[in-house]
């Protein structure tokens, strides 16, 4: 059974005529590597949505993990999908890069010592741990993003689902997601990337899912 | 839908709303709602709105129990003791705020397909200012974007494992809290770069501003406008002494 099974799911935003997804079809496995590209507007983050239950299909069903997404509530979704949005300043509300960081492990009841220990390990990784006092919002675009990136993988989701990751992050930090990203695929954790940036999408691997103006025309094997 | 200027909407506004505000007779009223729906429907705007107003009828109701609470003329129709939970002029009162208030909601619609730049243009040509009309401008540019935006941090919380509808009150109350002062400051910063993108592109660099687009009154605009007064000062008299 697939992990997120998307059965001919259309959507079209109000006020619009032409469907932001039209008869999307896909199957992602548990633990898989897919990329979603295509250009501006094809209807990426709109399918990622649909995903993760934000927004309803008005045609066809979308099931995680055999059940309808609308089934689960948004704190269930984000059990089992950590979901990165395209602007990360919309994922920061908290006074500090840690506490950002610690606030959904605090939510889910673990221990002061074991949130500091997750907490200083995935900033450190990061190298944000000296920034753990810093004020989210004072910080760069890129490291923003990677505080929001960060505060998703400290919860350990079995998916994860990151919209344009690298849209203001540097060539270095940009390899050292790709590291990231590749050692905790292989610890079994799904990764579905959309992004339009051709080099990273190369370099990350995995099944590709190309989309023209909501529809897939491509959904080749990965390499 | 009837291409309008939107001045010819505004005047529209001014007119509903004033009577409105004027006028404390539920019929007077309940018939200036039905004047303003029907106009609504002549111009071909969309009347689906309405619908969602059924939703606030706890609200009504409150209203009724609150005038009833406060105006102790009429005949009591619900007593707690002493205390009135429902009077006729209760009733009466409470009706009238609640038409007020539908009033001036369809009257709103008026404006609900303008185009923004066409509303700046007409207030533009009201002779109001430019920093003023621009600051109207702009509030209902970003009321969308910040309501988005807003619904993108509560997901955000939500996906980080907090039910928001089962927790208690006073956490529900500590989150809010906690994500004021990064959303006020969010708020601050966006407004920081608008006025720095403004006076990039030249704002109030020079003291007349020109427009590239213009808008002009149409035959349609000055008979819907005149039919408008006439109507008003019709109403107006059909319902002296009420």
């Amino acid at each position: 059974m697939a992990f997120i099974s998307i059965k001919q799911v259309s959507y079209t935003y109000n006020g619009r005529k032409k469907p932001a997804v039209k008869d999307v079809s896909l199957d992602i496995e548990r633990g898989e590597k897919v990329a979603i590209t295509g250009l501006n507007g094809s209807g990426k983050s709109t399918l990622a949505k649909l995903m993760l239950g934000l927004l309803k299909p008005q045609k066809g069903t979308v099931l995680l993990d055999g059940k309808p997404v609308q089934k689960y509530s948004l704190p269930e979704v984000g059990e089992k999908i950590g979901y990165l949005l395209q602007n990360p300043s919309q994922m920061l509300f908290n006074t500090t890069v840690y506490n950002e960081v610690a606030f959904g492990l605090k939510w889910r009841g673990k221990s002061r010592a074991e949130i500091h220990r997750i907490c200083k390990g995935y900033l450190e990784h990061f190298d944000l741990w000296q920034l753990r006092d810093a004020f989210p919002f004072n910080l760069s675009e890129g490291q923003k993003q990677l505080v929001a990136l960060t505060a998703i993988l400290a919860l350990q989701p079995a998916c994860l689902v990151l919209d344009e990751p690298t849209k203001s992050i540097d060539v270095s930090r940009k390899k050292k997601l790709i590291e990231i990203l590749e050692d905790i695929w292989r610890q079994g954790t799904g990764i579905i990337v959309i992004s339009h940036d051709v080099g990273f999408i190369t370099r990350f691997g995995g099944r590709r899912v190309h989309l023209v103006e909501g529809e897939v025309v491509d959904a080749a094997a990965g390499c | 839908m009837l291409q309008l200027d939107v001045r010819t909407k505004l005047l529209l506004v001014v007119i509903f709303s004033v009577l409105a505000l004027v006028y404390q007779n539920p019929k007077v009223l309940a018939l200036l709602l039905v004047v303003n729906i029907l106009t609504l429907s002549i111009l071909g705007l969309p009347l689906a709105i309405f619908r969602g107003f059924y939703k606030f009828i706890g609200l009504y109701v409150l209203l009724i129990v609150i005038q009833s609470f406060f105006v102790k003329s009429g005949e009591p129709l619900l007593k707690l003791g002493e205390m009135y939970l429902l009077t006729t002029d209760g009733i009466w009162y409470g009706l009238a705020i609640i038409l007020r208030f539908l009033i001036l909601a369809a009257s709103g619609l008026f404006l609900m397909h303008c185009n923004p730049t066409e509303l700046t243009l007409a207030l533009v040509k009201l002779r109001l200012p430019y920093e003023i009309v621009l600051m109207v401008q702009i509030g209902i540019r970003f009321i969308p974007v910040f309501i988005n935006e807003l619904q993108n941090t509560f997901n955000a919380i939500q996906l980080r494992g907090v039910d928001l509808r089962r927790v208690y009150k006073r956490k529900v109350l500590r989150v809010y809290v906690s994500i004021f002062s990064p959303l006020l400051y969010s708020v601050w910063q966006k407004a920081e770069k608008l006025s720095i993108l403004l006076e990039l592109r030249g704002f109030r660099k020079v003291p007349v501003r020109t427009y590239y687009r213009d808008i002009a009154l149409s035959r349609t605009d000055y008979v819907i406008m005149a039919t408008a007064l006439l109507m008003t000062a019709i109403f107006v008299y059909a319902v002296k002494g009420l």
